[in-house]
Formats: structure tokens, sequence, C-alpha cells
């Protein structure tokens, strides 16, 4: 059997075309394809050449249309043992093709042509084509024989035209020799013979058959000739008559052949024109030429030559006749009777060329699965020779049919996604698309064939098809390979890599997957901040750039939501976050890794991973942008078995989205037990001109500061700019928890700083206060201070500095200011790790009131708030000023207990801010605000300590029907006067407002060995602590009593205005505060009305000695008295004072107590709710402080 | 029962979904990818044949050697396939009707999604189950 039968095939004449001498590869190449682009010689084109010698027997030649057609037998080819019955198999003519530069001598040239067509003797014209001749060759030529045809050197054009002209005259010396031939041969009884007719002895019987049948078969082969000098109308005639003769002879054979002929003659004649009409004729006229193929196939000689070949080639020219889509189901037919009668063919090579014809036809009818299994049965029978030539076309025949098993190699699929336009747009895929990716996934069939494809390509000695070839098995199929396979394909890779140079490139990656985890966002050292050049704090966002706020109109991009930027920096290295994983068994050592990018403005840094079996590896790619523009990173370059590949990052999404939906047979992350990740979009990168750089470190060490809650302490940052642009702007703000645990920020030194050049450094102090613990810190942290200190720090409730920067805003050579080119800024955030530890503790505090009775003198103690008036002038220098003879009017004491759970020992200073107050008492007075030493109080580590802090400084001067009214009218005892006027809704608040203005005004400092020291917040403790008793604390009581001595010896028996030199009244001092017994001394009392309204009541004054009798009735009086001691009734009106005086003659020297109490007519609802009573019958009692009353003298 | 069978499900996206060697001959790896690539190449056979007749069992469509393939197309496109070497038709045809049925209860399964692998043991064992009962 022949390759590439046609119909048309009759009428070809076979030339051979044979390099004689050393030919260079290109250039045969070269000089062949010059040839073979002669297939067609028209008939008008060799008339020049052509000299009628004798009556042409060609009768009907279409000279203006006809041509001779050529088939040019490369290295020329063996006799067929058939040439007698198609004379198209003969060789009728040899071109020999010499290369003059490399066989110098033509006349050997000469001789070797002149052997080589010595095999050819059928060849009716023998050429040879001597090209590029030197000049002394050209000399030489001249003498050589018609043979011999130099072609000067020359351009290809000039050549070509030579060649044409030289073929012209090989076609008419070739039609010459047809003629003369057919003339020949319709005179002389030529016997034709072909295998099929018996070899040995001509039996009489064979002899007279034989002569009966010569005469048909001479008018077949005429007819040939006819055919192959191009005149198809005189082939026909021969045809009809050999036909008819070898159907009458029974010649069933020939009779076949003339069919076959006169079909071919049809075809020509019709010039290539195909009317269904025409059609249906050939298709009948090869159905019976088939049939009488098949008739002439005789049992006997069967083993010895079967005529079977030139049936299937009748089938396979008939299919490819109606090789067209409407046609088929009967090709189909035709070929798959074809691929039926391949069982019975003999030899290997005719079965090999039926299924490449059959494949051929099936890939021409579009059947690209039918083309492909029939390809690998051609490869099979290749595979079954054993030798590397053979496996070299079975490698390629397999290389064929990948794309019908969808197993190709990128290489080739890259170029037919290209050509065929199937690249999605935008990586988007629809379902449908998705399933198309894994379409086909016959995978028993496609490891079959990428196994036969590695084995061939090992046997045919091409590494990289082998090296693909296992990469793609081993990459697809891992999941269906036992460990022991992986194994073998891994050292199958290697093999095939030891035989590649180093820096072979394949298309095909092979392990490990490797998919994009994340682009790590810039850490916040590095952040980049769009840069608002309209405003001066241009970190804050764009101005909007519209009247509104919200725009809906440009929150509706989709494609600007979902894609996020990314910018990089020229010069700064970036990090993409990648994971491999190795599903199979076996150790895979990446000999390097690095991001691949195309865009040529980023500089990747290599990496070496080794991944153990079935085990993913995050790793971090790194890399360095060097110029400006966009990247895109498709995907990471691998360099492992030896050999580089590229692995796309979206077809290992595809994958897993197929491994989602069960299209895929596994996917490689979860059988490692890499968990799912979430779909990673790769966002759009930007590389920018370079930034400045702002890099910080804590002076003194990165780590955490420690502090104990409350303490206060500076840190020292350094700045340094790390860039190569200097730092212009820059701006520190507070962010994170516990913000305002940073007191002060030395912003002055920032901006003394500016700018800052690249490499400079300063250094900024932050004055921070810890921060008090929450409970839960507490509860984590409680007894193991040290070995929380870490997480502490870590988990963000430090606070943190903001640090917005930017350089110039006009990059340097850019000279056109637009807002859209300003560079963007940047924000380093330096967290300040402070670590804050349980410091002293509170534990509780409360109010405590003190009794000391009051010494009765000639003054009256200060009776109410005008305290704090500090009227006797000068700094005070302590906080409360105990008075013995004051007692503790007003006093009380907030007690604050404290406990140290640390290990360190605190010391306790207490402070009570004195505020600035404006009197007006004729000046004004001030105040200076001013800390007042107390004693440090010393806590040691796991005690606990009680704070005293005296508080005097508040009772409100009125009660009133809000609880009080501050009143206009001035007290003229004091000579104070409160001028302004509230109103009462504002009282509520000013009670408050004073609670809260005591309290920020106590401070309760520590300090704890050299370094640390800081203050208790206790604010809220002591609110907590007053809120209970505030009123208790703050209203005054509706009446004051108070005591002295009269300053006469006259009472005063009414009712007066205390006058106002009363106070001024100076006191001898050796008497204060104890008079003489037996003698008869006048007191005074004292009763302050508090309340707006006028109170009726009944006052009574009681003595009592230190045992706390009572020392005036009774039968053991130690005192006697003058005047009212009980039951005076008095009114007192609204805020006013009144005395009353009264003598007492003690008896006894000694102590003793004098107290004032009344019992209160017709009290209003003030003072019954002051007096918290609810009752309206009780009566209220008013008892005032004790005061001390000390005798001396002689009983 | 025929003695060499293969019996392959194929997706209308051209993927097999189901494979079944239900031959009584003895199993042999070589056969088995042998027959895979004949069913394989049948199918280009079956999308021309599928348009041109209303009939759901195609018959023999394509044809190896000894082997035969007998193709039955579903209303979706869903392709029974059968590579047999005996040539028992009606028995062929009730045997794809029969899977037919069984197919179609897989598809009616809500967390079957049409066209991945059929994994259902049951399915396995009543393909078999007919194979046994009609080739």
């Amino acid at each position: 059997m022949e390759p590439d039968v046609s119909i048309e095939t009759g009428c070809m004449i076979r030339i051979a075309v044979l390099p004689i001498g050393p030919i260079p590869q290109p250039h045969l190449r070269d000089y062949a394809s010059m040839l073979v682009r002669h297939r067609r010689v028209d008939l008008s084109n060799i008339s020049s050449f052509y000299t009628e010698h004798q009556k042409s027997p060609f009768a009907n030649q279409p000279w203006d249309s006809g041509s001779l057609r050529f088939k040019f037998m490369l290295g020329g080819s063996p006799l067929s043992p058939w040439e007698d019955f198609q004379s198209h198999r003969k060789i009728l003519g040899v071109i020999g093709i010499c290369h003059c530069a490399s066989s110098p001598d033509l006349e050997l040239v000469e001789e070797e042509f002149a052997s080589a067509c010595k095999s050819y003797t059928s060849a009716l014209v023998k050429r040879c084509f001597a090209f590029c001749p030197g000049d002394s060759q050209l000399e030489d030529g001249g003498r050589k024989g018609d043979n011999l045809i130099l072609f000067p050197p020359a351009d290809h054009q000039t050549q070509q035209f030579h060649l044409q002209t030289m073929m012209q005259d090989i076609a008419a010396s070739l039609l010459m020799e047809f003629e003369k031939w057919v003339l020949r041969a319709e005179s002389s009884g030529t016997i034709l013979k072909t295998p099929l007719d018996s070899q040995t002895s001509l039996s009489s019987e064979e002899v007279i058959k034989a002569k009966k049948r010569r005469l048909g078969r001479a008018q077949k082969t005429i007819g040939d000739y006819c055919l192959l000098a191009g005149s198809p109308v005189d082939a026909n005639a021969h045809y009809s008559t050999a036909s008819e003769l070898a159907r009458l002879t029974g010649d069933f054979f020939w009779y076949a052949g003339a069919l076959e002929g006169s079909v071919c003659a049809l075809l020509i004649d019709q010039m290539g024109q195909k009317d269904p009409v025409l059609e249906d004729e050939v298709r009948y006229r090869y159905n019976s030429v088939i049939l009488h193929y098949r008739k002439s196939f005789m049992q006997d000689n069967a083993q010895r030559v079967s005529t079977l070949s030139f049936e299937l080639e009748a089938t396979l020219k008939l299919a490819r006749f109606l090789c067209r889509r409407e046609h088929a189901k009967e090709v189909v037919e035709l070929l798959m009777t074809a691929a039926d009668g391949a069982k019975s063919l003999i030899d290997a090579s005719d079965r090999l060329i039926l299924f490449v014809e059959i494949a051929r036809l099936f890939g021409t009818l579009g059947y690209h699965r039918k083309a492909a299994f029939f390809s690998r049965q051609v490869a099979q029978l290749y595979m079954q020779q054993d030798d590397c030539l053979a496996a070299i076309s079975a490698m390629q025949v397999l290389a064929m049919t990948t794309k019908a098993y969808r197993v190709q190699s990128r290489a080739t699929l890259i170029k037919s996604l290209a050509s065929s336009d199937e690249i999605s747009d935008g990586g988007k895929l629809n379902p449908q698309s998705v399933v198309s990716l894994f379409e086909s996934q016959w995978s028993t069939l496609q490891m079959v064939v990428l196994r036969e494809i590695l084995l061939s390509s090992v046997r045919a000695g091409d590494p990289l098809a082998a090296w693909s070839a296992a990469a793609r098995l081993l990459r697809s199929y891992y999941p269906l390979i036992t460990p022991a396979g992986q194994s073998g394909l891994a050292s199958a890779l290697t093999n095939a890599a030891d035989r590649l140079p180093s820096g072979t490139r394949s298309a095909d990656p092979a392990l490990p997957f490797i998919r994009l985890h994340s682009f790590p966002v810039h850490s916040s050292q590095v952040d980049i901040v769009k840069r608002n050049p309209g405003r001066e704090e241009w970190w804050l966002g764009s101005a909007p750039s519209g009247p509104f706020i919200y725009t809906p109109l440009s929150k509706g991009d989709p494609a600007d939501s979902n894609k996020q930027e990314l910018i990089w920096i020229v010069g700064e290295p970036v990090q993409v976050v990648v994971e491999l994983v190795n599903p199979c068994g076996f150790d895979l050592t990446v000999d390097s890794i690095y991001l691949s990018v195309h865009s040529g403005n980023f500089d990747p840094f290599p990496m070496r991973v080794s991944l153990p079996p079935n085990s993913a590896k995050v790793i971090k790619l790194s890399g360095m942008p060097t110029a400006l523009g966009p990247v895109t990173i498709p995907g990471c370059t691998v360099h492992c078995f030896g050999v580089i590949t590229e692995h796309l990052f979206k077809e290992v999404d595809n994958l897993l989205l197929g491994a989602a939906q069960g299209l895929v047979l596994s996917d490689p992350f979860r059988c490692c037990g890499s968990p799912t990740l979430r779909n990673v979009t790769v966002p759009n990168i930007s590389i920018v001109p370079p930034l400045p750089l702002l890099v910080s470190h804590v002076v003194g060490g990165d780590g955490a500061v420690i502090l104990y809650e409350g303490e206060i302490r500076d840190v020292l940052i350094s700045l340094t700019n790390a860039g190569s642009v200097p730092v212009e702007q820059a701006h520190i703000s507070l962010s994170g928890k516990n913000q305002d645990s940073v007191i002060s920020v030395a912003y002055e030194t920032l901006k003394s700083a500016l700018p800052l050049k690249p490499g400079a450094e300063f250094t900024i102090p932050v004055t921070i206060k810890a921060w008090q613990l929450g409970t839960a810190d507490l509860d984590s942290a409680g007894g193991k201070n040290n070995a929380s200190m870490g997480r502490l720090s870590k988990d963000g409730s430090s606070p943190m500095l903001l640090i917005h920067y930017a350089g110039p805003l006009v990059q340097s050579g850019a000279t056109d200011v637009n807002s859209s080119t300003v560079p963007p800024g940047r924000r380093l955030v330096v967290p300040l790790h402070v670590c804050v530890l349980q410091g002293l503790s509170f534990v509780k505090a409360r109010l405590l009131s003190m009794e000391i009775p009051a010494h009765v003198s000639e003054t009256l103690p200060c009776l109410d708030n005008k305290y704090s008036d500090l009227i006797s002038g000068g700094k005070p220098d302590s906080l409360v000023k105990i008075d013995p003879y004051r007692g503790s009017w007003g006093l009380r004491l907030l007690e604050l207990e404290l406990s140290n759970p640390t290990d360190v020992v605190f010391d306790i200073r207490v402070s009570v801010q004195l505020e600035n107050k404006m009197k007006e008492d004729k000046s004004t007075f001030v105040v200076d605000a001013s800390d007042f030493g107390y004693p440090e109080t010393r806590i040691d580590r796991d005690y606990s300590a009680r704070v005293l802090i005296p508080l005097e400084h508040f009772k409100l001067p009125i009660l009133d029907g809000s609880f009080f009214v501050k009143d206009s009218k001035s007290d003229a005892n004091q000579g104070s006067s409160r001028s302004s006027s509230f109103s009462e809704k504002n009282s509520k608040a000013e009670l408050n407002a004073s609670i809260k203005n005591l309290i920020s005004r106590i401070k309760v400092k520590w300090q704890s060995g050299r370094s640390s020291s800081g203050e208790l917040n206790i604010k809220d403790a002591i609110l907590s602590a007053l809120q209970t008793s505030a009123m208790d604390i703050l209203l005054p009581d509706p009446l004051t009593f108070g005591f002295k001595f009269a300053k006469s010896s006259i009472p005063p028996a009414n009712i007066v205005d205390l006058p106002k030199e009363a106070n001024i009244l100076a006191v001898p001092p050796g008497s204060k505060g104890s008079i003489l017994a037996h003698e008869m001394t006048p007191f005074e009392v004292f009763v302050r009305n508090n309340t707006k309204e006028m109170i009726k009541m009944k006052l009574s004054i009681t003595c009592r000695d230190v045992a706390g009798e009572n020392c005036i009735d009774g039968s053991k009086a130690t005192v006697l008295w003058a005047g009212v001691l009980s039951g005076i009734s008095i009114e007192v009106p609204p805020l006013q004072e009144i005395m009353h005086a009264f003598s007492l003659y003690f008896l006894v020297p000694g102590e003793y107590t004098l107290v004032a109490a009344a019992v209160i007519d017709d009290a209003n609802d003030i003072l019954r709710a002051r007096a918290k009573t609810d009752s309206p019958d009780e009566p209220i009692f008013c008892r005032g402080p004790p005061f001390h009353v000390k005798v001396i003298g002689t009983a | 029962m025929a003695s060499t069978a293969c019996f392959i499900i194929v997706s209308k996206n051209d993927i097999p979904i189901y494979e079944a060697e239900v031959g009584s001959a003895a199993k042999k790896e070589d056969a088995a990818h042998q027959h895979q690539f004949i069913l394989h190449a049948a199918l280009d056979i079956v999308q021309d044949l599928a348009w041109t007749t209303s009939a759901m069992f195609l018959k023999a469509v394509d044809r190896f050697n000894d082997l035969v393939v007998s193709v039955y197309v579903t209303a979706g496109h869903t392709r029974l396939m059968l590579l047999h070497d005996s040539h028992n038709e009606d028995g062929i045809k009730s045997f794809f009707q029969e899977v037919h049925e069984l197919y179609v209860k897989i598809l009616l399964n809500p967390l079957y999604l049409p066209g991945s692998r059929i994994t259902s043991s049951h399915f396995d064992t009543k393909v078999r189950a007919l194979a046994r009962k009609y080739l």
C-alpha cells in the first residue's frame, strides 16, 4: 500500500529526486522545496520544448487547458511489483540534486548520478541539477553531457525561474517519451504481468489465457500513459476498450484497474468540478472497482500476494473523494470497512499506512477522537518496531492525539488558544466553561496516552518530551498513581533532566502545586496613604467631589470595589505569600522558586524549598520593584526536577474550582491538609516612584515598657528616614486603645526636624501614663505578672502613634503640579508597647466624720463653710488646720484603703490642690493652687494601708427647698458675701459640680523605687464614696449652734444682731480656752438659722461633766447657773443668728461639755426632709456639737 | 452474557461519569484501556448520529475489530455506551432502557450535580445485575 493515495494519483508522473554527493541538510531542503513547487506543469507552457517527431497518439490532448502532474519521490522509492499494472507506480524520471560547493568534481557527480539511475530502469528522463557551481565548474560543466544542468549562482527568483524552465523541458521530454512508448506498445505485443499471475512457469493454458488478456491489459496501460500525458479523453477511450476486453476475458483485476483509471480520467476531464451527478457517478464506479478488486482476491495465492491492498486503497480513495461533512456517514462506513481489512493485511507497514490514512481521513472529517484513536493504533505499530526512528514517529503521532485526549502540552495549548481566540476575558469563567475545562476527563485514556508518550519519547531519545509527558502525568493524575509509580515518574523526570542542558524550560509544569495565598498588605510600618493636596491634613481622604457627602453613583462600580489596589514602591522589597503543596509520596526539592513577572519591572528573589511527602508549605516570595508601571503576577517560575517551568496561579484556581464541583480527581491542597482559602483576589499592583520611609525604634530597646498602673514615664522614639526621598511633611496623631494614656508628644521636636534628609535621624519624647487594668486583665495578670507581660503588650491594648509623613509634593524632574500626580504619603504606626502591671489597688473609700469637741473661747469657732475662706490670710501651710479650740466642725475624713499586691514598695503622697477662688470680701483674694506636703505613706508589698484625707471645705451655707439656694444676702458676721445668685434649676447641677470639683483636686501620687512614679486614679472611687452620703455631707443642718465667752459680764438678754466687731475682740492669750472655778462666767450661745424660713424653737443648754452626768440639775449639781438654760422659746429669722446669754458658775474644776439643743416647733417640710422624718407629728430635734470647757482652779 | 462488554455513561460534556466492565471474560487492564479508547472514539460518530434520528437507541454505531459499540442517547444528551461482542440487540435495548431509568433516579437526587461522576454503589450493583440479565 502507498500513503496519501487519492483518485487523482493515477495521473501523476513519479519522479525520483536523489541527492548526489554530499549536500548540507538545509541546502537539500531548500532545493527540494524549490523543486516540489513544480508539481504541475501546464501543457501550454511546454509547447516550446515539444517537438512532434511522429504523429502523436494523444489525439485529444488539451494543449490549452491540460497539464502534466508530477509526484516527486524524495530519496527515491523501491520498485513496485505492481508497476506494470498501474503505470503511475513507475518511476518515470530521475532528478539528481547536487550542491557543487560540497562536490567539486563534476565528473564524479556525473558518475554517481549515472549509477544512482541504474536502479530506476523505467526512468525515461534523467537530469542532474547542480546548484551553486563555482566559476571553474561552470567552464567545466559546458563540456559535460545534457544530463548535468548547472544552475549558476543567482538570487532565489532567478533560480526559481531557471528551475521552472528546466522542469518544463523535463515535462516536454517525458511527453515525447510517453508518445514513443505508446506507439511502441500499440505495435509490439508487450506481456504485462502482475504478481497475481503465476510467475514461475507458464502452462500452455495460461499462455493462451495471457494472450487473450494481453490486448485488454495493453489498452489499460496505454490509457495509463494517456492519463500521465494529461490527455483524459484519450485515456478514457482506451480505458473503456480495456474494461470491455478485460470483462470479456474475466480479467477482473485489470477490469477494476481500467475502471479506476476511467474514474480518474473522468475527474481530470471535469477539472475538479464537483456536482452531485459526478459524485454519484464516481461513487457508483468506485463501488464497482472495490467489488471487482475483492472478486479478484484468490484464495490460492493469498499467502503470497493479495489484492486486498488494492481494495483498501480504492476504499480510501473513494473515502477521500467523498470526505466532507455531508457524506460523513458514508465515509465512516467506508473507513470502518477499511479498518476491518487491517486484520487481513499481511505486511505490518501496510497496516501502518492504512491506519495513518484512516486517521487522516477522520481528521479531515472533523472526527478528532476517531482520528486520535487510529493515530494511537499507528503509534502502537511504530512502537512494535524496535528502532529509534520508529519511536520518534510514534512520539510525533502520539503528540497529535493529545488534543483529542486533552492531555496537550501547554506549549501547543497556548498556540491553539491564541489562534482560536478562546481565551476568556478577564479571567472570569462561567460555569459552563468551567466544566469544559475538565471536559473529557477520560483519566484512564489520558494516563495511557501520556504513558505511551513518555515511553516513546524515552525510546526516541527526546528528553524534553519525556520530561513534559512525565510532568503532565504526575501533575494531573497523581491520585491515580501508586506512590511507587509516583517515585518512578519522579526518577523519570530526573533522568530526562540529566540529559537536558541546564536551564531548559518546559511549558508543562510538574510539581509542586502553587497557589496564591495572599498579598501581604503593607505592614503598618510602611503603609501608603493617598495624599490629598487640597487639605492641610492630607491623609484624611480626598475632598468630596460633589456637594453630597454620599454619592450612590460612586459606590456602584463593582470593578472598583472588588479589585483592591496595591502600591509597590521602587526599591522597597515586597513579599507575596504563596502556598506550595506536594501531594506525592516522595520528597520534593524545589531548587528555586520565584515570582514570574513578565512586565520586566520587578526583580524577584529566588528561594529554595523542600517539601516532604504529602505536605503543604506557605512561603513568602519576595522581590524588588525596579521601575514604574503596572505589575501582574501570573504565577511562579519554578526550577524543579532539573527543568524550569512556569506555574500559573490561574490554572490551580481552575483546578480547585473543578475539585469543588467534583469534576477533578482530587484537590491537592485539601488532601495535604491545607485549609481551603477564600478566593484570593489578585489586586491591581502598580509601582510608584520612591517615597520616604521612616523607621522607628524605641530608644533603649523595642521591648515593652513595663509600667505599674498609673505610672508616668517618658519614652524616647527615634525615627530614621530610610528612604531615598526627604520627609517634608509629618504629623503625629494617636490611635488605638488607651489613647489618653499618652500625656504628651513633643510635636515641636518633630516640626523642627523637618525636612528630614535620607538617612537622617531624630528622637521625640513621648510621655505615657499607664492606664488602669480592666477586671479581665486583672484576672489574667493576677499572680503572674511577669509571665503575662508579653501577652499584655501584644493584645493591642497599647496606644499607637500614627505618623503621617510625605515627601516633596512634586517629584524631582516632574514639572507640572497636577493633583493626580501627587506622590502618596505614608503612614508609620509606632505602637507604644506598654505593659501595664497591676500596681496599688484601691480597695474602698469611705467618708468618716469625727467629733472633737471645740473649746469654748472668746470667739466663736467658724461655724460653717466659711472655713475655706481662709480669712486669716497668708498661705496655708497645711490642708486642714487642726485648731484644738475649734473642734471637728465640718471636718470629714476621706479614708482610702489601698492594698499593694505587687512585689515592690510603694510610697503614697496625697495632695489636694486648692482651686483658685474669687472672694468678694472687699478685696479679691486669690489662693494659688498648691500642694501640701504630707508625710508619705509607705505600703509594703502584700500589705494594705489606709490613707486619710481630711476634707472640710464643703458645707453649703443654706438649707433650702431645693436643698439649698445661694442667697444673695451676705453674712454680715463673716463679712463674706455671695453676690452671685443662682437659679434653682442650676442648684442640683452645682451640687454635682462641686463634688466633682472637689474630687478632681484630690490627687494620690505614688512612688516606687527610684524610677517609677505615678498617680492613683481614684476619682471614681471617691465619687462613689461621696455619692452615698452626699446629702449628709453637703447640706448644712438647719440650725447651727455655738458657744463663746461673753465679752462682758452684762449679759444681753434680748436678741441682738451680732456686732461686727465681735470677731475682732482680742482674747487674752493666757486665759484662752480655760476658765476659773468659783467665778461666774458669762457665756453666749449663738443659734443660727440656715434656712430661709423663720424658725421657732425651744432652746435648751446642758452642761455635762467628764462622766457625762448632767451637772446642772439634780442633787449633786457641780455647776450653778444664771439665766435661762432650758425651754428658751426663741424665734430665729431666716439666715440670721440670735444670741442668748447666760452665766455658769463652776464649783468643781475639771472638764465640762456644753451642748445646745433645740426642739423646733411647727417644722416645715424642708426641715422634715432634712431630718428624714415622715410623720408630721414628730418633733424635730436639733443638737449642736459639744463644746469643751476647761475649768481650772481649786475645788 | 457477552464475553466482553464494557459499559460507560458519558455526560453531556463528554466526561465519563460511570464505567463498568460487565463482560464475563477475565479482566485485563490493557483490554479495559482499549475498550475505553474505542468508546471514546465512537463519541464522534454518536455526536452526528444522535441528531439524525428521534430514537434514543442508536443501535450499533461503531465497531473495531470484533467489538461493536451500541449507544443509547437520553434526552439530556447523556450517552449510555456499550461495547460488546455479541449481537443481542433486543437485550441491549432492554438493558439500556432499564439503565436509563436508574440514571433518571440518580438525576432526581438533589445532591447529585448533573454531569459529575456517579458514585452510588447501589447504582453499580443494579447495573451489573441488569448486565447479567440482558447481555
